[in-house]
């Protein structure tokens, strides 16, 4: 009887009364804290609906901090545009700096707090309040703290937003567990290679809008976008300037290359070395600058003087006619040659040499502090405000790779490897708390079952990210952070004009919030409020220098007599003149004795890495234009784009292996481990036999994150085996190998 | 009688609404669960009733099982959070938050002469729908509510609903979620 009462004639029953008497008492608090809505006249919208543009956005769907403007409606981010007044992107963005309003409103973002109820990796989620679950945090890395020390803890950082609790916990906690993948796994190998070599870490800063030559080692513009890094490419290549582009695989640079160096992959140092061997006999370098410059010039000459053409031909399996060709283009195109340092360096374990010969050869062709070489800008200065450095000594103490003496030139932190294994062994000392802050290192480190073994033995997990990726299945509390678009960092972009051969100028541009943050249906905070609630309550409060995101962002502007006001008033970007970047020379030290005195080698030198075993291929991975990694691996935008990452497979093999353009596949390792998920095949004559091609990027094993689960295969689930650089202890992640698998069997990848 | 009718139902939106907040015991007390009780009595959904009456005597801990379904029915959960209750989640075709529909509610509540207090509050959230539906009631705006229901909210929570009533692990959910079907849905 009851499901045939239609609303209306309840509420004409007598039992109403009793019915909803009750009710009224249950409003009591609600009374109190208000209803969600307020009156407000209604204001018809013109044709645009109102639609404002807001200024100051600083783009981080990748790391490369283009300038945005926000088109919002009625509180609502509608689009995202480049900001007309930037002299770096300029109105540019990319598919991926266009999707950042998919990000905003993924359903799938963290909301609330959580506390874990189940199992890590296995997760039942509860919300709970800032207050209980920064409690929690506290107390239970306050219970690390004193059991272990402040060593027991290892944070495990990413972005902008990680920063502030990075330092917290370097510097006043007192932890040198810092892994930062992004930095450590991706150019810190470049970054000590060149301070060895010319003093100073590279950036990507070459020239290339005016430079005669460009060389790029495994660099894959154009499928890696970063806007404006693409426009001085882009520009050189209009200027006429000849291309050189050392790859396996036919990427989208060696489809505009002049010379293709189809090279064996890892070999890569050798062919920098013969180059070097024959411009140096042939007595083409940049003589007048090696004389006044170079370091140890002999020792190197002869050092590598054994380096033939021939030699490299045969190691690289590359033409000897074709490293002539490389070499001879770049001697006649000298000094205006941008030598490439590359990004992403962490390849097979053998990276700090290959990064030392690309320096070397900068510095033999004399390109540097010229036309179209390597030229770093000059940037502006701002202030700066952070956590005092109370407990670096103590950090530097229990650092485990001064400690092992291992690893003599890594990068600031400490290499994750030692963390991971010292985690798991208890040796030298335990390592009980993990705090994750925007880094997923379930996709970022190889040998996941290392990972998860090292998340299963902690006292505690405490991660904070914008999305649940992988590594938040492992957190016992999750916190939910405001995006980029939605806080101001304390993080100010600051550069140049991309082309030096403009006039000279200069940007600061602060990260403001393009959209409110404010909202009753989540609660999402920025890092600096998360990190002073909880230093506070760990007893680190009297240590705080800012109050707020917004206070820091005054403080580091105030440094340079700016304000958010102002900057607000100029439309979120400070431009300044600039100054001649051109004419600085930097010392080479082609013979290193920093490097002999802590026992490398002093001079480049090559180390051959693993052979495919029969049957396999070497696994290299690389970039898709709509793609950052997994940070972007959820979004509905970009997935549309490219739904999955097809595996590269040479013609010829694929028609010997009987597999088809978009056979769906799965990959097994050498180790027999295989991917949790499939892909399809693409089936091309622009990739080396000996190797297999895949973007970075999908396959997540969250099943949380709806869009990207199950698409495309995890390339970081594959990767087994550890190849650690000597010099850095960074991880080479291309070392291992595949065969492919249909319909469940297993096929061997022919020679 | 009329006047009566719609305040009650006004609270009656209200109560609904709050039955989906995040459960915690500043309102979910006995209090609550007598009145929730004496509406579904009064409504002939004894066997409801009794479901929740069961449900939450059966456990001395009978809070942190609620707190948990709720995260994992409208929060976050693995493998995926269950029902997202907001409303462009299913009208558009990408599954969007704050999609072109949320938009137009948006509007909607400005036509009405309201706004949400927070500035990144998203519009079509099922607790603010319930609210809004309420502040119409009270406003004497009967045309205005069944176009609101007949353009802003059914639309959607059948979808909502039916995800909650198939999924959800717990009574409280299901009753709640058909509840609000029962006062929400088109009069025949």
């Amino acid at each position: 009887m009851a499901l045939n009462l239609t609303r209306r004639k309840f509420l004409q029953t007598a039992s109403l009364a009793a019915a909803t008497a009750a009710m009224s008492g249950c409003f009591a608090d609600r009374a109190k804290a208000g209803t969600p809505f307020v009156k407000k006249p209604f204001a018809a919208p013109g044709s645009f609906a109102d639609t404002k543009t807001v200024t100051g956005g600083i783009c981080e769907m990748c790391f490369w901090r283009c300038q945005l403007v926000g088109k919002v409606r009625d509180g609502r981010l509608v689009k995202l545009e480049g900001n007309p007044k930037s002299i770096d992107n300029g109105v540019s963005i990319c598919a991926r700096g266009n999707a950042g309003v998919k990000l905003l409103y993924d359903p799938d973002r963290l909301k609330f707090p959580m506390k874990n109820v189940g199992k890590r990796g296995a997760p039942e989620w509860k919300r709970i309040s800032w207050d209980e679950a920064l409690d929690e945090c506290a107390t239970r890395l306050k219970g690390v703290i004193d059991k272990y020390g402040p060593q027991g803890i290892a944070i495990f950082p990413h972005g902008c937003s990680a920063t502030y609790p990075m330092n917290f916990f370097e510097n006043v906690v007192g932890t040198p567990n810092n892994s930062e993948a992004s930095f450590f796994q991706c150019r810190g190998i470049r970054d000590t290679a060149y301070v060895a070599t010319l003093g100073v870490p590279p950036g990507e800063n070459v020239d290339m809008a005016n430079a005669k030559a460009i060389f790029l080692l495994g660099g894959h513009f154009g499928e890696n976008v970063h806007v404006s890094h693409l426009k001085r490419y882009l520009k050189g290549l209009e200027n006429g300037a000849k291309l050189i582009v050392v790859d396996p695989r036919f990427s989208a640079s060696v489809s505009k290359a002049d010379i293709w160096v189809r090279i064996k992959p890892g070999t890569d140092t050798a062919f920098l070395l013969a180059i070097m061997n024959y411009l140096i006999k042939e007595g083409k370098y940049d003589k007048k600058y090696v004389a006044e410059h170079g370091k140890g010039f002999g020792e190197f000459a002869k050092g590598i003087s054994h380096s033939s053409l021939k030699w490299a031909a045969k190691t690289c399996d590359v033409p000897e006619k074709q490293i002539k060709q490389v070499a001879d283009t770049l001697a006649a195109n000298a000094p205006n040659v941008s030598i490439h340092p590359g990004r992403h360096v962490s390849w097979n374990g053998n990276d700090f040499q290959r990064e030392r010969a690309l320096a070397c050869l900068t510095g033999l062709l004399g390109t540097i502090g010229v036309k179209g070489g390597f030229v770093p800008g000059k940037g502006p200065k701002v202030g700066k405000v952070g956590w005092p450095k109370l407990m670096s000594e103590h950090a530097e103490q229990f650092a485990l790779h001064t400690m092992a003496k291992l690893y003599k030139f890594s990068p600031p932190g400490t290499p994750t490897d030692l963390i991971r294994n010292t985690a798991v062994t208890g040796k030298p000392y335990a390592i009980k708390g993990y705090v994750g802050w925007g880094q997923n290192p379930i996709q970022t480190i190889p040998d996941q079952a290392l990972t998860i073994k090292m998340l299963e033995q902690m006292d505690f997990v405490m991660v904070c990210d914008v999305m649940p990726t992988d590594i938040t299945m492992y957190a016992d509390i999750l916190l939910p952070e405001l995006s980029y678009l939605e806080r101001y960092d304390g993080y100010i972009h600051k550069g140049t004009q991309w082309n030096f051969a403009d006039p000279q100028q200069q940007f600061i541009a602060p990260r403001l919030p393009l959209v409110s943050p404010i909202a009753t249906d989540h609660e999402r905070k920025d890092s600096i409020w998360i990190i002073n609630e909880l230093a506070k309550r760990m007893g680190y409060g009297e240590h705080i220098k800012v109050k707020s995101a917004e206070e820091m962002v005054e403080k580091i502007l105030a440094g340079v007599n700016l304000s958010i006001g102002q900057l607000v008033k100029e439309e979120g970007i400070h431009l300044q003149p600039g100054a001649d970047p051109y004419g600085k020379a930097l010392d080479v030290e082609f013979y290193s004795a920093e490097l002999a005195e802590a026992g490398y080698s002093a001079i480049p030198t090559y180390v051959p890495v693993p052979e495919p075993p029969k049957g396999f291929a070497r696994l290299v991975y690389g970039r898709s234009p709509v793609h950052t990694f997994n940070r972007t691996q959820n979004n509905a935008w970009l997935h549309n784009e490219m739904p999955n990452n097809p595996v590269w497979l040479n013609d010829e093999s694929a028609k010997k292996m009987g597999l088809k353009e978009g056979d769906t596949i799965e990959l097994v390792n050498q180790d027999g481990v295989k991917s949790r998920t499939s892909s399809v095949v693409k089936v091309t004559p622009g990739i080396r036999k000996d190797t297999i091609y895949m973007a970075h990027g999908y396959g997540t094993m969250n099943k949380a994150m709806t869009v990207a689960s199950g698409k495309g295969i995890d390339d970081q689930s594959l990767i087994t085996r550890l190849a650690v650089d000597p010099e850095t202890g960074a991880h080479g992640m291309r070392n291992n190998f595949v065969k492919f698998i249909k319909n469940g069997k297993v096929l061997s990848i022919p020679a | 009688m009329a006047q009566s009718t719609s305040s009650n139902m006004a609270d009656i939106y209200r109560f609904l609404a709050q039955s989906l907040r995040y459960p915690d015991s500043s309102w979910l007390q006995a209090e609550y669960f007598s009145a929730l009780d004496a509406f579904l009595v009064g409504l002939g959904w004894d066997a409801e009733a009794a479901s929740i009456r069961r449900s939450i005597s059966e456990s001395a801990d009978w809070l942190e099982p609620l707190q948990v379904e709720h995260t994992r029915l409208f929060v976050n959960a693995v493998p995926a959070v269950i029902a997202p209750p907001y409303g462009s989640v299913y009208l558009s075709d990408d599954g969007m938050l704050y999609g072109p529909s949320a938009e137009k509610t948006k509007l909607f509540y400005h036509e009405q002469g309201f706004d949400l207090v927070g500035e990144a509050d998203i519009p079509d959230h099922l607790t603010f729908e319930l609210e809004f539906l309420a502040l119409l009631v009270e406003e004497g705006k009967s045309d205005e509510e069944e176009f609101f229901l007949a353009h802003h909210f059914r639309p959607w929570f059948p979808k909502f609903k039916a995800r909650v009533v198939c999924e959800t692990r717990h009574h409280f959910y299901r009753v709640i979620v058909n509840l609000i079907d029962f006062f929400t849905r088109e009069e025949m």
